[in-house]
C-alpha cells in the first residue's frame, strides 16, 4: 500500500466537490488563565477530508484541537469564548452542536468527535478489552455483536492482522505503532463523526509513521480528521487542507497543496520552506 | 570558534585521573555503609526473633491454640479466643477503613472540584489528613471511647443489670424462673422492657430451655409438693421472682455500642484510616493521566474513568498500603486497652455485634506481664503466633495484588 500516490489522485477528485463545512469556527479565543492562547480565531473545518494544523511549539494548534471535544475542560483554568460549532448533516436533522456551551452533553459530544493523542495509551488491559472499552460505555450490546464491532474496528484501523490470534492478550505488549493502530480502533469503535489526532506519529519510528499515514488516508472517505503535526512532510502527504498557525493566530488556511507551494503569507512561506520553527 | 576557558583547558591528565580514583574510592566506601546499615537491621530482628524464639517455642503446643486463659491451670493457658477477638475486630476495622479510606482518597485525586469553596473544602480535608497520619494511637483510643463506647452519654449508660443502652434490633428479653426441679428453669417473654423484676403468683405460659410452650402451674407452701419431676418442672413456687435474661442473636445492635468489638475496630479503622488514604493517593497519583484522558476521550463520565481505569491501574498501590494498615491494626494494643479495657479472661471469641473480645496485642501485654515464669514463656509464644498469623494475612494479600497485576499487563 503506498500513501503517496493515491493521495494526490484522490485530492484532485475530491477538490472538484464543493467543500461541505463540518466544524466551524468563527471568533475563537481560549486561555489558560491570564494567558490567551488562541486570539481571534476563524477557520472551517471540511466534512470527509483530513484537515492538517502545523505550526511552531505554543502556536496554539494542540489547545484549538483539544478545544473541539472539549478535552480542555479537566484542565484547570482553561477557558474559551467565540463560537465553535459541529454542523449537523442532512441524515442528521440539521442539528447543531455548539460545543461552548457549559451545558453541552461532552459524553455525547466526546462519542461523536474521537481523539488519538500524541504518545500511544491502551489500558493496561487486554487488546479486545481496549477496543470494547467505549462500546461498553455507550452502546448495548450482545456479545456476539460486542466482537464483531471489536474485529471491524481493528480491521479499519489495519491492525487485525496482527492482532487477530492474540485478541485476549495485553495491549502493552504490542509494538509503538500497533499500539498506536489500537487506540484508533478504540476510537472509531464508539462511531465518531470527527477523528481528532494530536501528534499521532510523534513517538513512533518512520515505518509505523508510514502505516498511520496509509491508515489516516483509508480512513477519511467515512470520517473527518483533523490532525496537529510538527512534520512538515506529513502535513503534505496525508492532509487536504492546512492551517498554519503563529502565536495563537491562524495566518493562512487552505488547501494543502496551495499552502505548501504557492503560500499567500512570508510567514507560511518561512515555516513550510524549514526557515524556523 | 573562541577558545577555549581557562577552567577546560588548564586541567592537567594527572589531576584528573587522581580526581577520578577518589570519587570512585568514595562511592565504594558509601556503598559499603549502606550495606552495613541495611544489615543492622537485619541483625537487630534476627536477635528479636531468636530471643522470643527462645523463650516461647517450649509453650507452642496445641493447647495454646485451642484453649483459653486460664489462671487455675497455668501451663494449659491458650489464645484462641485471642485469635478470633484480633480477627474479628481487624475484620470490622478492615471492612469500614478500606472503602471509606479509598472513597477519600478517589475524591481527593479525582474529583477536584473548581467552586472556591470546594477547593477550601477539599484543601481542609488533605490538611487534616496529613495531620491525622502522625496522632499517637492512644489519642485515637480516647476518641473511641468518646464517639462509640459512649456515644457522648446520648443514648444512655449502659450499666450491668440496670441499663442496655437503646436497645435496636436482635434482642429478646426474658423472666427467668425457677421450678421445683432444682436446676431448672423456665422463661417467660417480658413484656414491659423497664421492669427488671416480676412476681408470679397465678398459673402462665412459659418456654422451657428447649424452646417449647408449657404452661406452668402454681404451689403454695403448706399443700403437697408434687413429686413426678416432670409435674416439677411444671410448677414453680407461689410467689417466686423473675429476673430478666435477655438472648442475643449474632445481630444484636444497641447504641451506645459500650465496650465492644465493634467499638474496637471502628477505633482502629480511625487509627489506620490516614495510612489508607495516603498510600490510596499515591498510587492514584501514578495512574498517568495518558489513560484518564484516553477514557474521558471515550465519552467516558469521571465515575467511569475511576472505576474502569484509575482504580484498577493503582489496585495494587492500594493494596500495599492496605497491607501495611492491617500489619499495624493487628498489632495495636493501646486503644484496644481504652476502648475495651485490659480483661483477658473471656473464654470465646465474640459471640454477637456488641460482644466485647480479648485481642492478641492485649493478650501478650496481660501476660508479659505476670510473675509467674509460665505466663512469661506464653506471651513469647503467643508472640510467635501473632507473628505468623501476621505473615499468613499479608502472603494472602501479596498473593492476590500479584494476581491482580498479571491480570492486568
Amino acid at each position: 500500500m503506498s500513501s503517496v500516490t493515491p493521495a494526490i489522485d484522490s485530492e484532485q477528485n475530491s477538490d472538484a466537490l464543493p467543500d461541505q463545512t463540518l466544524i466551524h469556527i468563527e471568533k475563537l479565543n481560549a486561555w489558560y488563565g491570564d494567558f490567551q492562547a488562541i486570539h481571534d480565531l476563524s477557520l472551517d473545518i471540511p466534512k470527509h477530508k483530513v484537515t492538517a494544523f502545523i505550526g511552531p511549539s505554543g502556536c496554539g494548534k494542540s489547545t484549538l484541537l483539544k478545544w473541539i471535544n472539549r478535552m480542555n475542560d479537566v484542565v484547570p483554568g482553561a477557558r474559551a469564548k467565540g463560537r465553535l460549532a459541529i454542523t449537523g448533516d442532512a441524515s442528521n436533522d440539521h442539528v447543531e452542536i455548539d460545543v461552548l456551551d457549559p451545558g453541552l452533553d461532552v459524553v455525547g459530544l466526546r462519542r461523536k468527535v474521537g481523539i488519538v493523542f500524541q504518545k500511544p495509551n491502551p489500558f493496561p488491559k487486554s487488546i479486545y478489552d481496549n477496543v470494547a472499552f467505549g462500546p461498553r460505555l455507550h452502546m448495548k450490546t450482545s456479545k456476539s455483536e460486542l466482537d464483531e464491532l471489536v474485529e471491524w474496528s481493528l480491521q479499519k484501523a489495519a491492525v487485525w492482522d496482527e492482532v487477530k490470534d492474540r485478541l485476549h492478550g495485553p495491549a502493552l505488549g504490542l509494538s509503538g505503532g500497533q499500539q498506536q493502530r489500537l487506540c484508533i480502533a478504540r476510537a472509531i469503535a464508539v462511531g465518531p463523526e470527527v477523528l481528532l489526532m494530536d501528534e499521532p506519529c510523534s513517538a513512533l519510528d518512520p515505518s509505523s509513521t508510514l502505516a498511520i499515514e496509509d491508515l489516516i488516508f483509508e480512513l477519511r472517505t467515512q470520517y473527518t480528521i483533523v490532525i496537529v503535526t510538527h512534520n512538515m512532510q506529513q502535513a503534505s502527504r496525508c492532509s487536504d487542507k492546512t492551517a498554519f498557525f503563529f502565536e495563537g493566530r491562524l495566518i493562512e488556511a487552505g488547501p494543502t497543496e496551495q499552502v505548501f507551494t504557492r503560500p499567500q503569507q512570508k510567514q507560511t512561506d518561512d515555516y513550510v520552506r524549514g526557515k524556523f520553527g | 570558534m573562541s577558545s577555549m576557558p581557562d577552567a577546560i583547558v588548564k586541567q592537567d591528565a594527572k589531576y584528573l585521573a587522581d580526581n577520578a580514583r577518589r570519587r570512585k574510592r568514595f562511592s565504594l566506601w558509601f556503598y559499603f555503609l549502606c550495606v552495613a546499615i541495611a544489615l543492622i537491621s537485619v541483625v537487630i530482628l534476627i536477635f528479636l526473633m531468636a530471643s522470643i524464639w527462645s523463650q516461647g517455642h517450649s509453650r507452642l503446643s496445641s493447647d495454646l491454640l485451642t484453649r483459653s486463659h486460664s489462671e487455675l491451670e497455668i501451663e494449659r493457658s491458650g489464645m484462641w479466643p485471642s485469635i478470633l477477638g484480633s480477627l474479628f475486630v481487624c475484620g470490622t476495622c478492615a471492612v469500614v477503613a478500606l472503602p471509606l479510606g479509598v472513597g477519600t482518597a478517589v475524591f481527593l485525586e479525582e474529583f477536584q472540584p473548581t467552586n472556591k469553596l470546594l477547593r477550601w473544602i477539599h484543601g481542609f480535608v488533605q490538611l487534616n489528613i496529613s495531620n491525622l497520619a502522625g496522632v499517637p494511637s492512644i489519642v485515637y483510643g480516647l476518641l473511641g471511647l468518646t464517639v462509640f463506647v459512649y456515644m457522648f452519654n446520648v443514648f444512655g449508660q449502659i450499666r450491668v443489670n440496670e441499663s442496655a443502652g437503646m436497645e435496636i434490633m436482635g434482642y429478646k428479653h426474658f423472666y427467668q424462673v425457677l421450678t421445683l426441679e432444682p436446676g431448672h428453669v423456665v422463661f417467660v417473654p417480658q413484656s414491659d422492657p423497664t421492669k427488671r423484676q416480676t412476681t408470679f403468683d397465678e398459673p402462665f405460659q412459659a418456654v422451657d430451655p428447649d424452646g417449647n410452650s408449657i404452661e406452668i402451674s402454681i404451689w403454695t407452701p403448706g399443700t403437697p409438693k408434687p413429686s413426678d419431676p416432670a409435674i416439677r418442672r411444671q410448677t414453680v413456687r407461689a410467689g417466686a421472682i423473675g429476673g430478666t435474661i435477655t438472648e442475643r442473636s449474632w445481630y444484636y445492635f444497641r447504641l451506645p455500642f459500650d465496650k465492644s468489638f465493634l467499638s474496637a475496630g471502628l477505633t482502629l479503622a480511625l487509627v489506620i484510616l490516614p495510612i489508607i488514604i495516603i498510600s490510596s493517593q499515591e498510587s492514584l497519583r501514578g495512574v498517568p493521566s495518558s489513560l484518564r484522558e484516553a477514557s474521558m476521550g471515550l465519552g467516558a463520565t469521571t465515575w467511569q474513568t475511576v472505576r474502569d481505569v484509575c482504580l484498577p491501574a493503582a489496585l495494587p498501590g492500594i493494596m500495599t498500603g492496605a497491607i501495611l494498615a492491617m500489619g499495624r491494626a493487628i498489632g495495636e494494643a493501646a486503644p484496644i486497652l481504652v476502648v475495651m479495657g485490659a480483661a483477658v479472661a473471656k473464654s470465646t471469641g465474640p459471640k454477637h455485634l456488641m460482644d466485647d473480645a480479648v485481642t492478641m496485642p492485649v493478650l501478650i501485654f496481660n501476660w508479659a506481664g505476670r510473675q509467674q515464669d509460665e505466663f512469661k514463656e506464653l506471651s513469647a509464644a503467643a508472640i510467635i503466633v501473632l507473628l505468623v498469623v501476621l505473615l499468613l494475612l499479608n502472603s494472602t494479600a501479596i498473593y492476590i495484588r500479584h494476581h491482580v497485576q498479571k491480570a492486568q499487563s
